[in-house]
């Protein structure tokens, strides 16, 4: 699958887990494959025989089976492990950022610096971020379920109605991304679109004053 | 009752009303289809719409309302009712039943699956058009004010009648298998189909109520102001309940036909299934492990124990490949006949592999936190229904077909069907994967000219009419088969179960004798010398 290029820690954390899972699923799909294709050419009616073969291989389907159980709990210690670096949220520090989302836009407000941004028809909302500062992300949905995805930092985080959803996120490279609700909400789903704009900190704290 | 009694309808209210659980068995699967093609065609509408940016055919409101229609008529009026269908035709011929255990329910059944349909379809006749919150309704978007109009309410009514008719399907095939089995049927002598109907029906049972809760909920929030699901709280309820019955039901509608594809991969391999008894463990295991998976639904929700819920579902692989290493094994050292039944087992085999390693995949939550809700999902659940289950019903079609009908399906379209389902759905449904990954959300009408997501999404746009032609391939080839019929004879493939000692179609009464049972694979016995 393609790599992209990396802009920030999360991408690189899921991206390097999806490499072990994808190599994993790989080498199992050729090892399948190869057995199904063996079968098919090796084993196929070539006479009016009728056959008599072993009904079952009890061992060796029992090692297979634990094979497969160890495989199934590595993955899911990596899963396990690189969870535990991605969900864990700041108390203090960085840059905070409300989100809230409604029927069919986002505003982003950064209670910090006293700031709004508001998206508009034909004018999507552009969140703009200091470059390799954490963002520590507060979010909320004024009406149904939304979901915050930024698909190029692969991630993203439902956002309810009535409740706070919190999550950090940091992003390395200047540029600007596109992001999408990712959760059904309604009529216009198809075009609840923002940006992440990633800046220097210097135009940051230049654009976050005007 | 003796078999002298059992009564015999003829004639329209034969056709309507009759008990045989064969009348129902065919029934169920007849209308299922016909709502299968009803559900393809929402599909072609919407690749269609999808072939190019911006919107040609149909506009945001219609798209949602097809996506919604596609997702629930598929689910509700086409793989749970086919897949009970089988069950409901074959279990008892397979255990040498005279007939179904409590029939007036099974026919109560019957007939609650299309009322349910065609009560949700109604929806399209009313103002606000038909439900348009996704085939999961998840509140609040599901609610009065955000989903006006009586489609919502018709899909209600009409999905609660549906999971209930299934209901009664599975509940009499459940009875019927702990009842009427023939002398010398034991539990572990039950066909590797019946075995998968057994698993089947206990999911139903145990997970069926929680939509009917859900779903009437929802009902009375709509109409009393009940706020039952108002608030954050309510919609992770919602969610918990929906999936407590969405993600055993999507178990529902496979097992019967990996169990289809086990006995097909028997008979045309001329032997014995290989595993038998590590087959069934494994399906228990798998029918427990289904029961406490559905939350992976709601990772990126952020209000579930993701870890609990990505370990369960990663530990499916274990069941899942026991089944695999049977299947493979038993085409190993056998005798293959490449029959139209076979391929589609074969295919079976091979498409559904992709279906199941992305959802090892999917089920790690750092992972999901970006395929979730994209095309990445849309794909991987292609590849398990339609590349899967719908390839082992299609196995079971070829294979059974002459036992219900008499008649063999012609064997040239047979095969060209099979060819075109698997360029077809490879074409279609292994783009979606990139799309996704690269950033396309599902239940869009349109998409921004990025990326490669105009190539992919016209490619997939193209295998989708693949698939609509093997379709009418097959349709085809039923109107051929039985306008100029090819007579099958009581065993045309050499089976190994019961259903193949009678005629083809069974007597009312199914069997005038039954063969001494040893093993789950009676005939087999008999032509080996072994009974």
């Amino acid at each position: 699958m393609a790599r992209g290029l990396a802009i920030g820690d999360t991408y690189s954390k899921v991206s390097d887990l999806f490499s072990v899972y994808e190599w994993v699923m790989i080498v199992v799909a050729v090892l399948v494959y190869g057995a199904v294709f063996y079968a098919v050419l090796r084993y196929r009616r070539r006479g009016d025989e009728y056959r008599r073969g072993t009904d079952k291989r009890t061992i060796t389907e029992s090692i297979y089976a634990l094979v497969l159980t160890a495989i199934a709990i590595t993955l899911f210690t990596l899963t396990y492990r690189t969870e535990g670096r991605i969900d864990p949220v700041a108390a203090k520090g960085g840059v905070r950022v409300d989100i809230v989302a409604f029927q069919w836009q986002w505003q982003f407000g950064y209670p910090d610096f006293g700031k709004t941004v508001l998206g508009k028809q034909d004018q999507p909302a552009t969140l703009v971020v200091p470059v390799g500062t954490l963002i520590r992300f507060d979010g909320v949905s004024r009406d149904v379920i939304h979901s915050f995805w930024v698909p190029a930092e692969r991630f993203k985080r439902d956002e309810f109605p009535g409740t706070h959803t919190k999550f950090d996120l940091t992003f390395d490279r200047v540029g600007t991304y596109i992001g999408r609700c990712a959760e059904f909400c309604g009529l216009h789903h198809t075009d609840m679109d923002f940006f992440v704009k990633v800046v220097q900190r210097t135009e940051f704290d230049r654009w976050v004053k005007t | 009752m003796s078999v002298a009694t059992l009564p015999r309808t003829a004639g329209l209210v034969g056709w309507i009303a009759s008990t045989d659980h064969k009348r129902i068995g065919a029934r169920v699967a007849t209308y299922s289809f016909g709502f299968f093609l009803v559900g393809g065609v929402f599909a072609l509408l919407m690749r269609t719409e999808l072939a190019r940016p911006g919107l040609q055919v149909v506009s945001r409101d219609t798209y949602n309302e097809l996506f919604t229609m596609h997702g629930s008529v598929m689910f509700f009026l086409v793989m749970t009712p086919l897949a009970l269908a089988l069950g409901m035709y074959l279990v008892p011929l397979q255990i040498g039943a005279v007939d179904i255990a409590w029939p007036r329910l099974a026919l109560v059944g019957d007939w609650l699956i299309p009322s349910g349909g065609f009560t949700m379809l109604m929806g399209f006749a009313t103002n606000h058009g038909a439900a348009k919150s996704g085939w999961t309704a998840f509140a609040p978007l599901s609610d009065i004010t955000r989903s006006p109009g009586y489609g919502q309410d018709l899909w209600i009514v009409g999905a609660v009648l549906a999971t209930l008719g299934a209901y009664a399907l599975a509940v009499s095939i459940l009875v019927t298998v702990i009842r009427f089995r023939a002398p010398g049927m034991t539990m572990l002598r039950l066909p590797v189909f019946t075995w998968s109907m057994v698993v089947t029906v206990l999911m139903v049972i145990a997970s069926f109520p929680a939509l009917v809760i859900a779903l009437a909920l929802l009902f009375v929030d709509r109409h009393f102001d009940s706020e039952i699901f108002a608030g954050a709280g309510g919609a992770t309820v919602y969610q918990h309940l929906f999936w407590f019955y969405g993600h055993p039901v999507v178990y529902v509608i496979f097992f019967p036909f990996v169990g289809a594809v086990g006995e097909v991969v028997a008979t045309f391999s001329r032997r014995r299934f290989f595993g038998y008894h590590a087959l069934v463990l494994s399906l228990l295991v798998f029918t427990a492990l289904s029961m406490s998976v559905w939350a992976h639904h709601m990772f990126a929700t952020g209000r579930v124990t993701n870890q609990y819920f990505s370990l369960t579902s990663t530990l499916l692989a274990v069941p899942a490949g026991v089944e695999y290493f049977d299947l493979i094994g038993t085409m190993i050292g056998g005798a293959i006949v490449f029959s139209s039944a076979m391929l589609f087992a074969i295919g079976f085999i091979l498409l559904f592999l992709i279906g199941g390693l992305t959802g090892i995949i999917v089920a790690s939550p750092p992972i999901d936190y970006h395929v979730h809700d994209t095309f990445f999902v849309v794909g991987h659940f292609h590849y398990t229904i339609f590349a899967g289950s719908l390839f082992g019903f299609f196995a079971g079609v070829y294979y059974w077909f002459p036992k219900a009908t008499g008649r063999l399906l012609r064997e040239g379209l047979g095969k060209l069907h099979f060819a075109l389902y698997f360029v077809g759905a490879n074409v279609t449904f292994f783009p979606m994967f990139i799309a996704g990954w690269e950033g396309m959300p599902r239940r869009v009408a349109d998409y921004k000219p990025i990326h490669d997501l105009s190539l992919v999404n016209l490619i997939s746009s193209i295998g989708s009419g693949v698939l609509a032609l093997g379709t009418l391939v097959f349709v085809w080839n039923v109107w051929v088969s039985m306008r100029r019929p090819v007579l099958a004879g009581n065993d045309p493939w050499e089976g190994q179960t019961l259903e193949w000692w009678t005629t083809s179609p069974p007597p009312r009464h199914n069997f005038d004798s039954l063969p001494p049972v040893k093993s789950y694979a009676p005939l087999y016995d008999r032509r080996m010398g072994e009974t």
